[in-house]
Order: structure tokens, then sequence, then C-alpha cells
């Protein structure tokens, strides 16, 4: 198998205050990980540990501070600004705990908003979206509006909107954390249904019983890997 | 990323306020209307004032003997008048003076006098009789005691539409008493220059050279109406030889309207620059307006623009996206200016006579429209740029 992501002594470190009394916050502390092409990996840890973080480096949103990070074996760790936007359009599906859809586009367009940043002409891009929401089952919901939906169908389609980018790694972070229980295991199922595809998913979670849903759950202390758990 | 999706975002992105767009449009409307109409008022003034200069004195030339303290002036004789005829023009020649006489009411009114030839409206069109006849020439010549009053003159002597078959009684400047009957009431003169007519009494040259002694056998000036199709330019280049052969140099000016209007453009070329610099303050301050709104808009839209980079726009995109946005809402603007400033021209000119036509060049359009667009450009800048720098992280965390 190939990996998908290398991390290599990875450290996110954030300073704050005034020059006179610094703060510093290692959010990241020297993180080394390996994750292979079609894994269903999960983040775990308490809040402030540094998952978010964790997740926002893999998705070329924020720069580590030192380390090294290579996506399908490309060193993706200096890109510029402009670089690095078309990774997160072309390998990377995101996919948030607030949903993060834009309020006056249909389901539709809302899938579509990442093929406008790719260029693709407005058909194609249609269809595409069109195929990526009867993936997640909402066919019947592509002119609604998110008001016009409930929380698990909200996240469907924002999920809808990371498969139409056909990434390599597919991030989520906290994706149930605004659902009930009900609505959480409709996206869990959908996790479980993407695996079998062979996609790669990266979930954060602070939830036992999502994390025993993946197959592997990465432990995070205090922006360190603590515990590299291979479920069976 | 296609150009015309950024045209779709940016109208999504104005009509999801309607309100507030057209609120913060209000600057660059009214800075464009300003700009458009002034300008066009401007040419539509030049247009009005040139007409009516051409409707009183636009295909004359005017000839007066040049006046040098210590020389003695030349004498403009009835021989002149002949000797002028050879030139394709009319010539009507005038003695001015002034007078005073009483009103209705005892009170002194000033006149002013003036002698002239005989059936003045046929020699020209800018004379229009309101009733009664104009004076022949015969009676030009023997200075018979008759008179052409105009209507500011009828009106303060004997009231309107009171004057004709009256007797009239003149103090004329040589001391003398002069009784003439009110034969004629000449209509206002048109255009813009009518409003600065004085009362006027209009007799036989021959009456005046008769009654006041210095006057006696000279006109003060020639009026020469030059003939249709002939060149007014032409026309001043044979009068200036013709009358130098026969006074010598430098004693005589020869004058046409021309002149005037190179001056009176010059006018309303200063009075445009002034009014373009106002519309162009109002822009200024619209513009600013506009930068205002782009700010808060940007702050607004901090999750949409940090959704919009994680989900792959580049700065550059969202840069653009927010300069499209400021110069389409600026145009937008501009084009509301222009068609408002359209609307009040056209009722100038149907309610103000002085307008007579409406002018909207598309030059000033175009200007107009330029102008706005700068404007977007301009101060969509440095909100474009904050859009453009937000980090996407810390865009996605605002509430
Ligand atoms: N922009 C930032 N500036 C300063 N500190 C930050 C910033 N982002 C995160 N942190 C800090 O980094 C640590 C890890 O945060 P995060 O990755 O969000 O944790 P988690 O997602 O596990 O709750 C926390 O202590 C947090 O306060
Ligand atoms: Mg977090």
């Amino acid at each position: 198998m190939k990996p998908i992501v290398e991390l290599e002594e990875v450290r996110k470190v954030y300073r704050s205050g005034s020059s006179r009394r610094e703060i510093e916050v290692r959010a990241l502390d020297g993180v080394s990980l390996r994750i292979e092409d079609g894994e269903f990996v999960s983040i775990m840890g308490p809040s402030g540990s540094g998952k978010s973080t964790l997740l926002h480096v893999l998705g070329l949103l924020d720069r580590p501070t030192s380390g090294r990070y290579l996506l399908a074996g490309e060193d993706v760790t200096g890109l510029d600004d402009e670089a690095a936007a078309r990774v997160r359009n072309r390998r990377i599906g995101f996919v948030f705990q607030a949903f993060f859809l834009m309020p006056r586009y249909s389901a539709l367009k809302n899938v579509e908003l990442p093929l406008v940043y790719r260029g693709l002409p407005e058909g194609e891009r249609r269809l595409r979206a069109e195929r990526a929401l009867e993936e997640v089952g909402l066919a019947e919901r592509m002119d609604h509006l998110p008001s016009e939906l409930s929380g698990g169908q909200k996240q469907r389609v924002a999920i809808a909107r990371a498969l139409v980018q056909e990434p390599a790694l597919l991030l989520a972070d906290e994706p149930t954390g605004n659902l009930d229980t009900e609505s959480g295991r409709e996206i869990l199922a959908l996790f479980d249904r993407l695996h079998a595809e062979g996609k790669t998913l990266v979930v954060v979670t602070h939830e036992r019983e999502i994390a025993d849903r993946s197959r592997r759950i990465l432990h995070v202390r205090d922006g360190r890997l603590v515990d590299d758990e291979v479920l069976g | 990323m296609r150009f015309s999706d950024n045209f779709k975002i940016a109208l999504e992105a104005l009509f999801a306020h309607p309100t507030r767009t057209l609120l913060s449009l209000l600057g660059v409307i009214i800075g464009v209307f300003a700009v458009t109409a002034l300008i066009s008022l401007g040419e539509m003034a030049t247009y009005g004032i040139q007409h009516s200069l051409e409707q009183v004195a636009g295909r004359s030339v005017y000839i007066q003997p040049q006046f040098k303290p210590g020389v003695e002036s030349v004498r403009f004789d009835a021989d002149l008048v002949k000797v002028l005829r050879v030139l394709p023009v009319r010539p009507v020649p005038y003695v001015f003076s002034s007078a005073t006489a009483e009103d209705r009411h005892g009170q002194l009114v000033s006149l002013d006098l003036v002698g002239t030839v005989g059936d003045l409206p046929a020699l020209d069109a800018s004379v229009a009789l309101a009733r009664g006849r104009f004076f022949g020439p015969r009676e030009a010549r023997q200075g018979l005691p008759v008179a052409v009053i105009n209507a500011k003159a009828e009106s303060a002597l004997f009231g309107n539409g009171r004057g004709l078959g009256r007797e009239l009684v003149l103090n004329t400047s040589g001391g003398s008493r002069l009784r003439v009957l009110v034969v004629g009431v000449v209509q206002p003169a048109g255009g813009f220059f009518g409003g600065f007519e004085g009362s006027r009494v209009t007799v036989p040259y021959k009456l005046l050279w008769g009654r006041i002694p210095w006057k006696k056998g000279r006109f003060d000036m020639i009026e020469l109406k030059v003939e249709p199709g002939v060149d007014l330019k032409e026309v001043e280049k044979r009068a200036q030889r013709l009358l130098e052969l026969r006074y010598g140099k430098d004693r005589i000016s020869v004058q046409s309207v021309q002149a005037f209007q190179q001056a009176l453009s010059g006018i309303t070329l200063g009075l445009q620059a002034l009014l373009g610099g106002i519309g162009a303050l109002s822009l200024l301050v619209g513009g600013i307006g506009i930068m205002n709104i782009m700010l808060v808009s940007v702050t607004e839209r901090t999750r949409e623009i940090g959704l919009r980079k994680a989900l792959g726009a580049t700065s550059a995109q969202i840069r653009t996206q927010f300069m499209i946005e400021a110069v389409m809402l600026t145009v937008a603007g501009g084009l509301i200016g222009v068609v408002l400033a359209a609307a009040v021209l056209y009722a100038a000119v149907l309610a103000v006579p002085f307008f007579e036509a409406f002018i909207l060049s598309p030059t000033t359009v175009a200007l107009a429209l330029g102008v706005s667009a700068a404007v977007g450009l301009f101060f969509g800048v440095w909100p474009a740029s904050q859009a453009a720098g937000l980090d996407p992280i810390e865009a996605l965390r605002y509430e």
C-alpha cells in the first residue's frame, strides 16, 4: 500500500501576548504519522489537545511551524498560497462540525462550489453535483436551501460537497458534533460506505462510539501522538 | 475560475441586500448624475446662447468709427451706406441717442432713442411688429415725427397694449422737445438676450439729424446684414478693406458676432469645469461610501470567504471577486445616475424655453460610466485586499 499522508516531526506553535510576556502554545509538538491509501482513521483526544490543528495541517488550511508533510508522496510543506489553494481544491475534501453551507445557495449550488474554483463549465458542475447528492441520498432535496434541511441533511450536503471534488483525502472535524444521535448514525453509516468504496477518511471526534467505527484510532494529547490503536 | 462566475457571484452579493446596495450607491448616483447633468447642461446652455446670439446678430457685421482721444472720428454718412451696397449685404444704418419722457403718472422714464431707415422688418428678420406698422423709407428720408416703440417702452409709458396711436413727447439729449406719433409696437426680441432689452423708441434717422445738432449727417453704426449663403468672414475682410481705402487705417472697427461667441464659449467652458468639479467631489464622497459598504460586506462575509478559501479559492480569486463587485456596484450607480440626468435634462428642455435642444453626448455618457468604473476600481482595492488576505481558519472561526 502506498501512503497518502506522511508527517515528519510536525510542530505548530502559536505565539500570542505582548513581546515581553509572550505566551507560546504548542498545538502540535512533533507529530510523525503515516496514513495509507484507503484507511479510515479517527483522531481522539481531549479538548485543546490539537486535533483540529492536526486536521487543518493535513488539509493545507494551516502551515506547520516546522516539520515535513508529504501528500501522496509530494512535499506540500512549503507551497505558496496559490498552490496550496489548488491542492485543497483538487485533493482535499473538508467536512466541518458547523456544516458551513452558503445560506442563500440551494443544496446543488453548495455542492457545485468547489468546482467553480476548478473552472468547470456550469453544465458539468451541475452533473457532478447531482451525482454527489445522489450518493449521499439527497437526490430529492437538490433545490432546497440549507434552512429547509435538517441538521443531518445539511451535513450530508457538506459531505457531497467534499465528495464532488473526488479528493484523495476526506477530512472531517467532529462531523456529528452538532447532530442528534439518529442523524449522527446516518452520517457514520455514510462514512462506513465511503470507506468500503475505498476512500481515505480522517475523522476527528471525542466520542469513543464514533471512533470505534474506524479501523485505527490516533490518540492525541498536548499536541503529541500518544497512542496509535489499530482496531480488529 | 471562469470569468462569468465572478459576475454571477458579484450579482448574488449585490442582490442579497438590495436596499443596502441601493443606499450605498447613492453617493455614486448623485456624483454621476451631477457630472452628467452639469456637463450636458453646459453644452445645452452654450447651444442656447449661441443660437440666441445668431437670432439677434448671427449673420451681421457691425462697423463703427474707431474712437480715439484728440482725433476727430470719421463720419459715416448716407453716401457710405450707398457704397457699402457693392458688398453682398444689406446695410442698416443707426443713429444712437437717448431721451426721457413722462409716463402716465408723470414720472420720467429713460429711453434709448434710435434713428434708422424705414421698413426695418424687411431688412432685419429679428424685428417683428406686434401691432401697427413700421415707418416707411419715405417717412425716414423726410424725417417725419413718427415712432415705433418696443413692448417694454409701451408698458412703461402707456401700459400694455395702449401705446398705438398715442402722442409721445421726448426730451432729447439735444435739449429739445420732440413730439412723435406712435405708429407701431415691436415684439420683444426672442432668445436669451431679449431679457436685456431696454425701453426703446425708434424714429426716422432724419428726424434725429434735424433735432440733435451734433448727430446731423452722421450715423453711429452700420449693421451689414449678410445675405444667405455668403461667408461672414469674407464679408468682414472685404468691408475692412473698403473702409481702409476710404478712411485710412485704424479709423474703423469692423466686428462680427463670432469674436463674442468665442469669448462666450470660453466662459461656459470654465463654468463646465467648475460644475464638473462639483460632480467629481460627490464622486469622491460616493467612492468612500462604496469602500465603506464593501468593508462592511467583507466583515459580514468573513466566514463565506473562509469557506471559499477552504474549498480551493485562491487569494487572487477572492480579490478579483470583490473588485468586480465594487466595479459592478459603481457602474450600476453610474447607469442610474446617467438615466436620472437624462430625465432631468429632458424635463429642462420641456420646461425652460432657453434650452432649445436635448443634448446628452455619447462622450459624456462614456465619461460618466468610465469614471464610475474607475471609482469602483480605486475604492475597491482596500476592501478586496482585506478579503483576499483573510486566513481561512480564522475566517471560518469568525462569529
Ligand atoms: N489561532 C490560534 N492562536 C492561538 N492558539 C491557538 C490557535 N488555534 C488553536 N490554538 C490552541 O492550540 C491548541 C490546540 O487547539 P485545537 O487544535 O483547536 O484543539 P482541539 O481541536 O483538539 O480541541 C489549543 O490550546 C488552542 O487553544
Ligand atoms: Mg477542535
